[in-house]
């Protein structure tokens, strides 16, 4: 995919992810493109950054991939071993976590997001993953950043379920159901979008090289709301792409390689 | 203190139809693996299993039929693949499931630690989890106004497990173990629960347990059983002790996707063996297991 760019969409996400984080910032990290997205934020810019995981994993340095957050292999040489209500507890619940950082099954033009199940709730239905730490991340974390792919059927005007609320149907819902902060980012494999400060509606901020906004819009089951211009999305440099790839993904599992 | 040793079969024995069980294992680490085996063998029925992300230990438990309630986070196999047997029993409505977040249930396993008799929390509010909780276990949950602000909040009630059990590595005879890497809800389980069954890697002193207090995770005094089973989580991994075994958990991944193959899989690897022993040879012997050893500097 875009060899002749160098580097591929799946990259792209994780450079885009890693700089919306901030040095000294502490995130909450679901497994996948987000791991890579923060590992490359404290290889670069962000060298102070606190990547927890929620079963109480605090700042680890794999040296080999893992399949997820079970595996002892993204654990290595992290600074703390504890627990769900340390980690999730005292920092997210605390009020301290900066950052969320999610993937998903779908999402919706408020950025609520589903990773339970698909179909009709009343009726038949396939169940996934659920929660685990999302909703918590969702909920109390001062913003979210979410990576998904960019398909029709995951940016849907209504997800099946709300496993993890964005603005729920708009401005001010969220402060009424006494949520904290909400989704500052998406990040797909075509675009970025931000939010409305308004209307909490998805807005368009930046569109990938090499993608035009028809296709943008065309794999989307919602239009978001686009402003007069939209830049490109400044693509990764060579040592981004190089940390990815020599690294921080050698096997290439999440940067699909 | 005195010894509280006891065989697999005997501390499974002890478990009664219908108890609440919190499980330790957090999608392919640490699961309750032997201890299911043995529960499906003995043909325990109705229990109501726990645990903050659903893992292997529930699935295999739910596939054989021997639960008939979940209270659970969410959970996988992580990228083997779904909790096939859970979701078909929630997808079929032949599993109770009572869904939360991963926090939810930890500050219920919390309240229930502390003996306080609800836990305010910021999760799962706007949420479908929440709308769905409503049906499935309305006596769980209310709001109440923060007798200090006035402000409205989720109030959780407490867990209450009959028996919390737990594979650790390293335990004594009277059941103070550590637990070596992340600990997600085992401590809280524990401390809510009525009782626990250690389940242990190693079985060492007290006199060594003495020589470093600060690493007891789990108080004997809260112990019923100290069973002594070596690999005991196997297919899933135990930190510092052994790796998980992927081409076990592909296999479980791959028979659970329908109920014949589940019950191919009992055939095979419950059923089909007399004890864990039995399994262990059934697996690879000590040829295969000796290859998952963990590495010290690693851990894995």
């Amino acid at each position: 995919m875009q060899a002749q760019q160098g580097y591929t969409f799946f990259e792209l996400m994780a450079v885009a992810g890693a700089r919306e984080l901030k040095d000294g910032e502490v995130v909450g990290v679901g497994i996948g493109l987000p791991v890579v997205a923060s590992f490359l934020a404290k290889r670069t810019h962000a060298p102070n950054l606190t990547i927890l995981f929620e079963l109480g994993v605090v700042d680890p340095e794999p040296i080999h991939t893992g399949v997820g957050l079970a595996d002892p292999r993204v654990w290595y040489r992290a600074k703390i071993m504890s627990s769900f209500v340390d980690a999730l507890g005292t920092v997210l619940h605390r009020g301290v976590m900066d950052v969320g950082f999610l993937g998903g099954l779908e999402i919706d033009m408020y950025g609520n997001l589903n990773t339970t199940l698909l179909g009709d709730p009343n009726g038949a239905f396939r169940h996934f993953v659920g929660s685990g730490g999302a909703n918590d991340l969702a909920s109390s974390a001062r913003r979210t950043i979410i990576i998904i792919r960019h398909e029709a059927r995951k940016l849907k005007q209504a997800v099946s379920f709300i496993t993890s609320p964005g603005y729920l149907r708009g401005a001010g819902q969220r402060e009424a159901a006494g949520l904290a902060g909400g989704p500052s980012r998406v990040i797909t494999d075509k675009a970025i979008f931000d939010f409305e400060p308004e209307s909490k509606r998805m807005r368009l901020l930046s569109i990938h090289p090499g993608t035009t906004l028809e296709e943008v819009l065309a794999e989307m089951s919602f239009q978001p709301i686009l402003p007069d211009h939209v830049p490109f999305t400044e693509p990764p440099t060579p040592e981004e792409v190089r940390l990815i790839r020599e690294e921080i993904d050698p096997e290439g599992i999440y940067s699909g390689r | 203190m005195s010894s509280k040793l006891a065989t697999l079969a005997e501390a499974v024995a002890s478990i009664p139809d219908g108890a609440h069980v919190a499980l330790s294992g957090f999608a392919i680490t640490r699961c309750n693996m032997a201890f299911a085996r043995e529960l499906i063998r003995q043909g325990k029925r109705g229990l109501t299993i726990s645990q903050c992300v659903g893992a292997m230990d529930a699935d295999l438990l739910a596939g054989a039929g021997v639960i008939r309630r979940i209270i659970y986070g969410g959970g996988s196999l992580d990228r083997f693949g779904r909790l096939n047997c859970v979701n078909r029993g929630i997808e079929e409505g032949t599993l109770a499931a009572e869904e939360y977040s991963s926090l939810s249930v930890a500050f219920r396993y919390l309240a229930g630690a502390l003996g306080i008799p609800f836990i305010p929390i910021r999760s799962l509010r706007g949420s479908d989890i929440l709308e769905r909780l409503h049906k499935t276990a309305p006596q769980d949950i209310a709001f109440v106004d923060d007798p200090f602000s006035g402000e409205k909040w989720l109030v959780l009630k407490p867990l209450h497990p009959d028996v919390a059990v737990v594979q650790v590595q390293v335990a004594d005879e009277e059941g103070n173990a550590w637990i070596f890497g992340p600990r997600w809800d085992n401590e809280e389980q524990v401390r809510a629960s009525a009782r626990t069954i250690v389940i242990t890697e190693r079985l060492v002193s007290t006199e060594m347990i003495r020589r470093n207090p600060e690493l007891t995770r789990i108080p004997g005094f809260r112990v019923s059983h100290v069973v002594h089973l070596p690999f005991s989580a196997h297919p899933t991994s135990v930190y510092q002790a052994y790796d998980y075994d992927a081409d076990y958990i592909k296999e479980y991944a791959q028979m659970t996707q329908t109920r014949e193959g589940v019950q191919a899989y009992l055939d095979k690897y419950v059923y089909g063996v007399k004890d864990h022993w039995e399994y262990l040879e059934r697996v690879g012997g000590l040829e295969r297991l000796s290859k998952l050893i963990a590495d010290p500097v690693l851990g894995y």
